[in-house]
């Protein structure tokens, strides 16, 4: 599953260009022209993209030195991960779905470390696949969230073995597939005293418009500074519980600073000017966070693209740009804000990909099929953990994203069946 | 729960069943087979030949093939201990979907289960080719407002087919072409064609429809009077009543997977007929279709496009329709701060007008008609005497998938509109 593959050699003579090979550490060089292409078409379109992509490469662009604030224990390093719901390779990292995404293939792309084939071996459905991510086992409870993962989180690993303080661990999330429950696992000596703070913007919205439209004040949602208010209603409403929100174990009273952070996000969203889509909401929350509390560990989960369930690949593309938008948005966050600049991961990965066309499942509607288009992703990294941009041929799983994840933090080891990256500089 | 016995079940079966049969399933083969023995009324042709067919063959095998047969289903039970769950054995449920799905071993049953119906397809392989119909057509329309790229519009058929150029001239001054192709001409009608074919039964013919124009106009052409339908006739637009009474039920259900199978057993039992357009109501079989379309999801409920791609999915799936027409349309953006509430009436919850998205409704419906098409290319029935013929008529152009002896196959001049009807009537006829 981990092999590399230093002989692979890539045609390009079909476009009048040199040929070119991988060396045994996966940079890209020039190579004289060889023998014919071992590996198979999809590959080698894509690599043709990320060839082009990389060819006006500076290399390397990252600092060695962390430079950054150490906390309680651990690495002083920082994590952020955007996990980005379920999107096939065709619409992203292939020649003709790079359009979608012009920040992760145009401005982030050469800074990366990019893992091209990262696979979900699990269940493909939502919960289950972000708490295999989180755990790194593959995780098999109820899919719309009413069990926690079984095994601990890497908040619980990271708070627990290192005395990580609440305020250190956060989960921002769009998708309505999953609870509170993803914060925490049921494991023995963890659970939710060392989980990660879960909140879910997009609820807080949902609530508002239904809300709204129960009293009859659904005009007001044609009206920004009116949405502020309802949006604002809504969060000083309580019922935190109700909205699928675990914050510093308030159910019926949110901590004031958090309160802060959701109304200084809200105002933002409501009366910004700008899109109004649920990731929208999450991505402005999660960097308010970012802002206020300076977590080392943050997990942002979007989920525009699920409009695909309802069979509109218009809207599903418009997530796509849209998530590749806020990606980009979060990097430069983390290059402006100074508790994560120089020290910083960001880690970039969908939770699966989507039925093939022509699937019995529906095609791009669904992500329940065993194929390739369903399991087989990708993931970037950037920032401190990259020594060397490149591309990794090998396969990962999902499940090694976990135990990277938590040598980086300087979490103890975790008993995970995900194994470290190596790639990824500790 | 299965209830007794039929007097409409053929005869064999029926014996097979008063043997013992369904008790002898894995128990993961009961749910389907009891809900579609209780649903037999409301099954298609095709969906009852099916029945008949894998039932009959495994009541003819004998104690040992059969348990050869169940082998591997039986021993994947086992080892996902289906018996310690709270599965349904009466009829399909969610949890039971869910409870499959995340076993270790969901994709092993799942190809297990493929196994022993591919052995029933195969034994009775010689059955259905003595009764294989004609000709088929599938028919699909992106009307005149969805604006398309001539560079890009087939681009996602990755060569299947070929473009033909149309002639419309006639269409654009009177109606659209897709009424057009409906009404009378040279050869008589479409839809008159098909119920004069031996054996004609209205679930050989579906029009469906994003809006209502197309069902309007095969509406008018019903003789006034006739007790049986023709043709199946489904309009998203007049079904405008079932769908938001349905959206509302829907949109009670609580995240849990049991107050889900709660409400889609509400929606199961909850006497539609009232909500339906004429042309649905006094059809049983169209009506539970309805009923089952909008509990699986995919869209049906919210946009239009989705629904006439999920229906003719289905249809195939179910029916194995001679002739599908289908006609896609335009759905409305997203209005602000509600797309997130995209279970909700978008109307009612915002009062911003509603804004026509023209550019994203072209690209559904490209991709939707696509998915029509790889719909129908899953059966072996549509890979052989089958027309696909996909009409941009904001460009005057076709593509088609066809076999050679197809007459528009080799066509390089643009085919006028009478032409292509009395082509299309032809190859139906």
């Amino acid at each position: 599953m981990t092999t590399e593959s230093p002989s692979l050699s890539y045609n390009l003579a079909m476009d009048c260009s040199p040929r070119w090979k991988p060396t045994g550490d996966s940079t890209l060089r020039i190579i004289p022209a060889g023998p014919k292409a071992t590996i198979d078409r999809s590959k080698r379109d894509f690599l043709r993209a990320a060839i082009a992509l990389l060819a006006g490469l500076n290399l390397p662009t990252t600092s060695l030195a962390g430079g950054g604030r150490h906390g309680v224990g651990g690495s002083g390093q920082r994590v952020v991960m955007v996990i980005f719901g379920g999107v096939r390779r065709a619409e992203t990292f292939s020649p003709q779905g790079l359009v979608n995404i012009p920040h992760l293939s145009g401005d982030l792309l050469s800074q990366s470390l990019f893992y091209r084939d990262a696979r979900n071996e699990g269940v493909t459905a939502h919960f289950n696949a972000v708490s295999s991510i989180l755990t790194g086992n593959w995780q098999r409870v109820d899919d719309w969230g009413k069990l926690a993962p079984t095994t601990p989180t890497l908040f619980e690993q990271f708070r627990k073995g290192l005395g990580a303080a609440q305020s250190d661990t956060w989960v921002v999330a769009s998708n309505k597939a999953l609870t509170s429950l993803i914060g925490a696992s049921s494991a023995m000596d963890y659970g939710p005293a060392y989980g990660a703070n879960v909140v879910f913007p997009k609820q807080l919205m949902i609530a508002a418009v239904v809300n709204a439209l129960r009293t009859g004040r659904s005009r007001n949602m044609a009206d920004r500074e009116k949405v502020q208010t309802e949006l604002q209603s809504m969060l000083e409403a309580g019922n935190y519980e109700g909205l699928g929100w675990s914050v510093f174990d308030g159910t019926e009273r949110l901590d004031p600073r958090v309160r802060d952070t959701i109304t200084e996000a809200i105002a933002t969203f409501a009366r910004g000017g700008g899109p109004t889509s649920g990731d929208e909401l999450t991505f402005l929350v999660g960097r308010e966070v970012m802002r206020k509390f300076s977590p080392r560990l943050l997990v942002v989960i979007l989920s525009d693209v699920e409009a695909a369930h309802f069979g509109s690949y218009a809207m599903h593309l418009g997530g796509i740009r849209t998530g590749d938008r806020l990606c980009y948005q979060m990097w430069q966050e983390i290059q402006a804000n100074p508790d994560y600049r120089d020290k910083t991961t960001l880690v970039i990965l969908p939770e699966f990909g989507r039925d093939p066309d022509g699937s019995s499942t529906n095609g791009f509607f669904n992500h329940r099929g065993d194929t390739e288009s369903t399991r087989n992703t990708w993931m970037m990294a950037l920032g401190t953990a990259v020594d060397k941009p490149r591309i990794i041929e090998r396969p990962i799983r999902h499940v090694d994203v976990c135990a990277s994840l938590a040598a980086l933090l300087g979490c103890p080891p975790m008993d995970t069946q995900g194994v470290r990256l190596s790639e990824l500089r500790v | 729960m299965t209830r007794p016995v039929h007097d409409e079940l053929p005869e064999k079966l029926q014996q097979a069943l008063n043997k013992g049969l369904l008790k002898r399933l894995p128990i993961t083969f009961q749910p389907l087979t009891h809900q579609q023995l209780r649903e037999w009324d409301v099954l298609f042709p095709y969906e009852r030949q099916s029945i008949v067919r894998l039932l009959l063959y495994l009541a003819d095998l004998n104690e040992q093939q059969f348990a050869e047969l169940f082998r591997e289903v039986v021993q994947l039970e086992e080892k996902m201990g289906v018996r310690s769950w709270q599965f349904s054995t009466e009829e399909q449920t969610i949890l039971n979907a869910s409870q499959l799905a995340r076993s270790r071993y969901y994709q092993d049953w799942r190809k297990a289960v493929r196994k022993v119906f591919d052995a029933a397809e195969q034994h009775g392989e010689s059955e259905k080719s003595a009764g294989a119909v004609g000709n088929r057509l599938i028919l699909m329309i992106l009307p005149q407002v969805l604006q398309l790229e001539r560079e890009k519009v087939w681009e996602k058929w990755q060569g299947i087919g070929r473009p033909v150029r149309l002639d419309l001239a006639m269409s654009r001054e009177t109606q659209s072409a897709a009424e057009a192709l409906l009404s009378a001409g040279e050869g008589g009608r479409l839809l008159e064609v098909m119920s004069h074919r031996p054996n004609a039964s209205a679930a050989d013919t579906w029009v469906l429809d994003a809006g209502a124009s197309l069902v309007d106009c095969a509406l008018r052409q019903t003789p006034s009077g006739s007790s049986a339908p023709t043709a199946l006739l489904l309009s998203n637009e007049r079904l405008n009543k079932l769908r938001q009474n349905f959206s509302r039920e829907v949109n009670t259900m609580r995240k849990d997977l049991a107050d889900a199978d709660a409400v889609f057993d509400r929606l199961r039992k909850a006497d539609v007929t009232g909500w339906c357009p004429p042309e649905v109501a006094s059809v049983p079989v169209i009506r539970e279709f309805l009923r089952s379309l909008y509990l699986s999801g995919n869209g049906a409920l919210i946009f239009s496009n989705s629904f006439v791609e999920w229906s003719a999915s289905e249809a195939f799936r179910r029916a194995r329709p001679s002739f599908v027409m289908a006609q896609f349309g335009v759905r409305s953006m997203p209005k602000p701060f509600t797309s997130v509430a995209v279970f909700e009436n978008p109307d009612e919850v915002n009062p911003l007008p509603a804004v026509d998205d023209l550019p994203g409704s072209a690209l559904d419906a490209q991709m939707l008609a696509l998915y029509v098409w790889l719909a129908a290319s899953r059966y072996d029935e549509y890979l052989r005497n089958t027309v696909c013929l996909c009409i941009a008529e904001s460009l005057s152009e076709a593509y088609v998938v066809a076999p050679p002896e197809f007459a528009l196959w080799h066509e390089t001049e643009p085919v006028t509109l009478d032409r292509l009807r009395t082509t299309l009537i032809r190859w139906l006829a």
